[in-house]
């Protein structure tokens, strides 16, 4: 077994072994239920991923992408957000829209082909999952840019964005575009990049010949890296990213690093790509067993918290498989809809053809 | 093995990896065993990894379908769990298939349809047969408002090559559109063109166009407004041919080659000036017979265009001689295809000679707005009866007359043909007519 | 009224749609100082600031991309591509991105963003600056096409585009920028005209030539040369390509019986063949001749020495007149 260093400059506030560390630049100072709400999160969300991988390995979804290994970069930069602040989401962000208050079972929706968002972003300050990389990126910079606008920048009480992406999506035009864009007009964006090592197949290094948290510095601003399995140094470096982003300091990236620790989706084989050395390796740096080794260790838990927190994590799984398998196909003609604000005579013509003709068949309800 | 619906039956899902099939490599349970939701039951190979599958239900084992080392089509079922009633949370829907699907199809669709693929449910396969239907299908268009007759794009190029006037039929086509049927019985009856539509591989189709398309409109134009009659008449005209001969002999006829056409043309013109109405043209318009106090002679010409109608004008002021040069130059000029159009139109009556095919006789269709057409058939020997009795070989041949039943009656057709007959067969009245 | 060139007409045209909505922005590259090389943003930083008018990076992704983030916080950016050969760095963003989300987000976001694009050839240009991609455009669904034909539509369409919620495409003329009309400049015309309709430009009985953009010019002008053969051709400008008017154009083809599109854009997969589609289909039993497309030729738009033998002209025009006619 092979063991992975973690690259220098990493910021960490708790070891795999659940040891709390200090770092000079970056410190929290969580209450006891704080952290205990972290772990809870980290569970609950992997609870999700793995019922959803299930259910779709079952046949109920047709596609997942699982997130294990990245719960704790995706809580930890999740819960740094205030309620104003806006995530822009790729499509593997689940722990980030957990965080964001979206249900779950509206995350389906997408994977299970009933529909191409689920739910409000504008209500749930998390955008849909953005499916073709780095395009979110762009929208990111540019809500930033209206926060700019709207003067809703440069104080305690100021508004900011995180742009999620991965170390695939780096080396997409529209992150370079995006880096750009908010480093000149200073827009209050944290750039978060998930490097869970893997494009599908293709490792990061396909990717960059620097470590990715450099690039900010080209663009002028800061770039930084943090242990993504460590979710009280990735919520103390969003944190303190969104703090200089909402106070006017402009963007910055934050690097996380981690591992892809599943197939990049349910239709993906990993063992065809990556050594098994390498996951075990990674799997020793866990971010669930570290920190629920340190709540153990600082005696945060009584004895029947993770007891309870099991119970909790079953409860959601099945609601989340109830409402998946109950959730009905939506009704042919409903496509039609909201394709437009004002929609147009030749959509309304093809609406109305199409039910007229599925209402010709023995067989079929139209709506 | 007792079934109710509190057994549930696992079948092998779409993974997403473009597999049809899979091998169960390994089988983690056994009939009797309880197993919980989502506890991995079986490994199975697919063609492209080993996959882990967690069972849907949690209940007790009942069958397991298929061995380690079988290979499973997708959509087959592989284990039966019976699900007890505070065990499952899933007990009340069907988890799978979503659609039923027979098992073991055998052509590596799964349930619902589906062939797997890399990023989905897999695409749904074709069926061959068609849903049923409660209704008859689409229904034809409506009419179009304000457009008079309707009729697809051919059945129009049908009617104008043939000349038939959409706004004047009635529909009988599918919403009340022009059938081909339509224009073809527009067509039949009046006149015979030989337009066949069959689709069969030995016949040749051949595009009417140019003068071929001209001539039919023309014809049908005229067929249909004009009401036709026609005559017949066969005559001994041996008397012209000799004197024919004669005349081809004199000098002045140097030059020109005298065809007994010029003859009928000439008999012709003289009886034109005793009947004179012949010669004349039916104005719809004014409601008048315009009676022509000239005659431009049509002189009907095959041709390598098609059928050529050239006019001598002034006919009647022509002496023989000129008359017989002017028909020359006509015929020469007609087959040459270099006929001016000029040359074609005007024409106040018209001789048709189907005699140089070596036919006898036809009905002809009238020029349009004109009275009248002659038709000189073939001139042959024929055994003919003389006044005595007596049974000799003559030079006879049968001329027929088409009028228009507007202008000229048919004592007014019979004496301008019995006129031209006259002529032809006592020359000499020409002395006494002129 | 005033006399104006197609290009002030749209600089009033944002002048106005931007006093009348403070969230309305004008994005794009070298529209601020400079005004636009074509002139259209001419004093309109100068007058609302650097915060509304935006010099932007040398990005037209990142236009479209910052664009559609600034509609999420409320914003209507009005977008400027410079040429219509640079937009396709943009293209990913606004089929796979813009013309989407509302449909994503079933409603609950809207994308009232304007990309205005200078397109069509005819002015001696160098190469990616003469080009007409207005059928990418109407191809996506979620997107709306315009194309303004004159200084009086520049003026009133570009505020309705503008005033609109859903992504508008909207097309120049570049080569129509100077050329002068009188315009009405009264800004209540965009409340009072219809935007998603084709107008008559010309009544005519004998023939339909349906354009848009740089050719309805072109063929008015085509129009009065066969008016002195004899022939009375009426002239549709489409104005709006997505969604296609097709009622006022079936109206006329219904009335003369025969239709020609011309358009400068290749003729494969163009607007003439939705044109022509349609018609088949509404006027089946009504043409009597098929509908004839005269358009720029399948080929990358040539070197401008060769511009004129690929743009349609007066003469083109007319010959597809006299073809259709002698069916």
């Amino acid at each position: 077994m092979s063991e992975i260093a973690y690259p220098a400059e990493l910021v960490q506030l708790l070891t795999p072994e659940g040891e709390r560390v200090a770092h000079p630049d970056y410190d929290i100072d969580l209450t006891d239920e704080q952290y205990r709400e972290l772990y809870r999160d980290l569970v609950l969300v992997r609870r999700i991923d793995i019922e959803a991988t299930a259910l779709q390995r079952q046949g109920e979804l047709g596609l997942w992408a699982a997130l294990l290994g990245q719960e704790a970069a995706q809580v930890g930069s999740g819960r740094a957000m205030r309620p104003a602040d806006f995530a822009f989401p790729t499509y593997r962000e689940h722990g980030v829209a957990w965080c964001k208050g979206v249900d779950p079972v509206q995350l389906l929706g997408l994977f299970r082909g009933v529909s191409n968002g689920g739910w409000d972003p504008l209500e749930k300050r998390c955008n849909l999952y953005a499916i073709v990389i780095g395009t979110q990126t762009l929208h990111a910079t540019g809500y930033a840019m209206g926060i700019v606008k709207d003067g809703a920048v440069g104080g305690p009480d100021g508004e900011a964005v995180v742009a999620y992406f991965g170390d695939g999506a780096s080396s997409q035009g529209d992150v370079s575009e995006a880096f750009g864009w908010a480093s000149v007009y200073h827009a209050p964006v944290v750039f978060f990049c998930q490097n869970n090592q893997w494009g599908i197949s293709t490792p990061t290094d396909h990717q960059s010949r620097i470590p990715l948290y450099k690039r900010a510095q080209g663009f002028g601003f800061p770039g930084v890296r943090v242990d993504g399995n460590d979710v009280l140094a990735s919520y103390a470096v969003t944190r303190q990213a969104l703090d200089a982003a909402r106070t006017g300091q402009g963007p910055t990236l934050i690097e996380a690093f981690t591992y892809r620790m599943g197939a990049h989706t349910t239709s993906d084989d990993p063992t065809r790509y990556r050594l098994a050395s390498d996951l075990e390796a990674w799997k020793l740096k866990d971010p669930l067993e570290r920190m629920k080794s340190f709540l153990y260790k600082q005696q945060l838990v009584d004895s029947d918290f993770f007891a309870r927190l099991d119970l909790d994590a079953d409860a959601l799984a099945a609601r989340i498989r109830r409402a998946c398998v109950e959730m009905a196909d939506p009704a042919p003609l409903s496509m039609f809809d909201q394709v437009y604000a004002e929609t147009t005579p030749l959509l309304l013509e093809q609406q109305a053809a199409l039910g007229g003709y599925l209402a010709g068949f023995c067989d079929t309800e139209a709506r | 093995m007792v079934v109710s619906e509190r057994v549930q039956d696992f079948r092998l899902p779409d993974l997403g990896e473009g597999l049809t099939e899979g091998e169960i490599l390994r089988w983690l349970v056994q009939v009797g065993d309880e197993v919980r939701l989502n506890q991995v039951i079986v490994e199975v190979e697919t063609a492209k990894a080993a996959v882990e599958l967690p069972s849907p239900y949690a209940g007790i084992v009942t069958a397991i379908h298929h061995a380690a080392g079988q290979t499973v089509e997708v959509g087959a079922p592989i284990i039966s769990i019976e699900t007890g009633r505070d065990l499952a949370v899933t007990d009340m829907v069907p988890v799978l298939p979503r659609q039923d699907a027979a098992p073991g199809t055998g052509n590596g669709e799964q349930a619902g349809g589906r062939t797997a693929n890399l990023v989905g449910y897999g695409p749904r396969s074709g069926t061959v047969t068609r849903r049923p239907r409660n209704d008859r299908g689409p229904a034809p268009d409506a009419p179009v408002d304000g457009i008079a007759v309707r009729a697809k794009p051919p059945v129009r190029k049908l009617a104008k090559e043939l000349g038939v006037s959409l706004d004047g039929l009635t529909g009988t086509g599918v919403g009340g559109t022009v059938s081909r049927a339509d224009v073809e019985a527009a067509v039949k009856g009046a006149v015979r063109l030989g337009v066949s539509y069959s689709v069969d591989s030995r016949e040749t189709r051949l595009p009417v166009k140019g003068v071929r398309r001209h001539t039919a409109a023309a014809m049908v134009a005229s067929a249909f407004t004009a009401p036709h009659v026609t005559e017949f008449l066969t005559l001994d005209m041996t008397a012209t041919m000799e004197l024919r001969d004669r005349v081809q002999s004199l000098p002045e006829f140097a030059g020109v080659r005298l065809s007994p056409l010029l003859f009928v043309a000439k008999a012709l013109l003289m009886a034109v000036a005793r009947s004179p109405e012949i010669n004349s043209t039916w104005d719809e318009a004014a409601q008048e017979i315009v009676v022509k106090d000239y005659v431009h002679l049509g002189i009907a010409a095959a041709t390598p265009r098609g059928l050529l109608v050239p006019v001598v004008k002034d006919a009647d002021s022509l002496s023989l001689v000129e008359l017989a040069h002017r028909l020359q130059d006509l015929a020469e000029t007609a087959r040459s295809g270099r006929t001016a159009p000029a040359d074609l139109t005007g024409g106040t009556i018209t001789i048709t000679n189907v005699g140089m095919f070596g036919v006898d006789s036809g009905t002809p269709i009238l020029v349009p707005g004109q009275a009248a057409i002659l038709c000189f058939g073939a001139v042959s020997p024929r055994p003919w009866v003389l006044a005595d009795g007596a049974v000799v070989a003559r030079q006879v041949t049968q001329l027929s007359l088409s009028f228009d039943h507007r202008i000229v009656d048919g004592q007014l057709g019979a004496q301008f043909l019995s006129d031209v007959a006259a002529v032809l067969r006592q020359p000499g009245l020409a002395l006494v007519w002129g | 009224m005033a006399v104006l060139t197609m290009a002030k007409a749209l600089n009033e045209a944002l002048r106005a749609s931007m006093e009348a909505d403070a969230k309305v922005l004008v994005m794009g590259e070298d529209v601020g100082r400079l005004g636009g090389v074509f002139r259209v943003t001419d004093g309109l930083m100068k007058d609302f600031g650097e915060a509304r008018v935006m010099d932007t990076p040398l990005a037209e992704s990142g236009i479209v991309g910052t664009a559609i983030g600034l509609a999420m916080r409320g914003y209507r950016p009005v977008c400027e591509i410079q040429f219509d050969g640079f937009v396709y760095p943009a293209y990913n963003q606004i089929v796979s991105q813009l013309a989407k989300i509302h449909a994503r987000t079933k409603g609950a976001v809207r994308m009232p963003i304007t990309i205005r694009i200078p397109f069509g050839g005819g002015i001696g240009a160098v190469e990616h600056h003469s080009e007409s991609p207005e059928a990418y455009f109407a191809h996506t669904a979620g997107l709306k096409v315009l194309a303004c034909g004159n200084p009086q539509d520049a003026f009133v369409m570009l505020q309705q585009a503008i005033r609109a919620d859903d992504p508008v495409i909207f097309f120049e003329p570049k080569r129509r920028y100077w050329e002068k009309a009188e315009v009405d400049v009264n800004t209540a015309l965009a409340s009072a005209c219809p935007l998603w309709r084709a107008r008559v430009v010309r009544s005519g009985i004998d023939a339909t030539l349906i354009a848009y953009g740089p050719m309805v010019s072109t063929c008015l002008a085509a129009a009065v040369a066969a008016q002195s053969e004899g022939r009375s051709l009426e002239v549709v400008d489409l104005r709006t390509l997505a969604p296609l008017d097709f009622p006022t154009v079936v109206e006329s083809v219904r009335r003369t019986r025969r239709a020609i599109v011309v358009h400068e854009a290749p003729s494969f997969l163009g607007l003439g063949a939705e044109i022509a589609a349609r018609l088949s289909e509404e006027l089946y039993y009504v043409m009597e001749a098929p509908v004839l497309r005269v358009t720029g030729f399948d080929i990358p738009y040539p070197p401008s020495r060769l511009e004129e033998n690929y743009l349609p002209d007066l003469d083109r025009v007319l010959h597809a007149v006299d073809r259709s006619l002698g069916f």
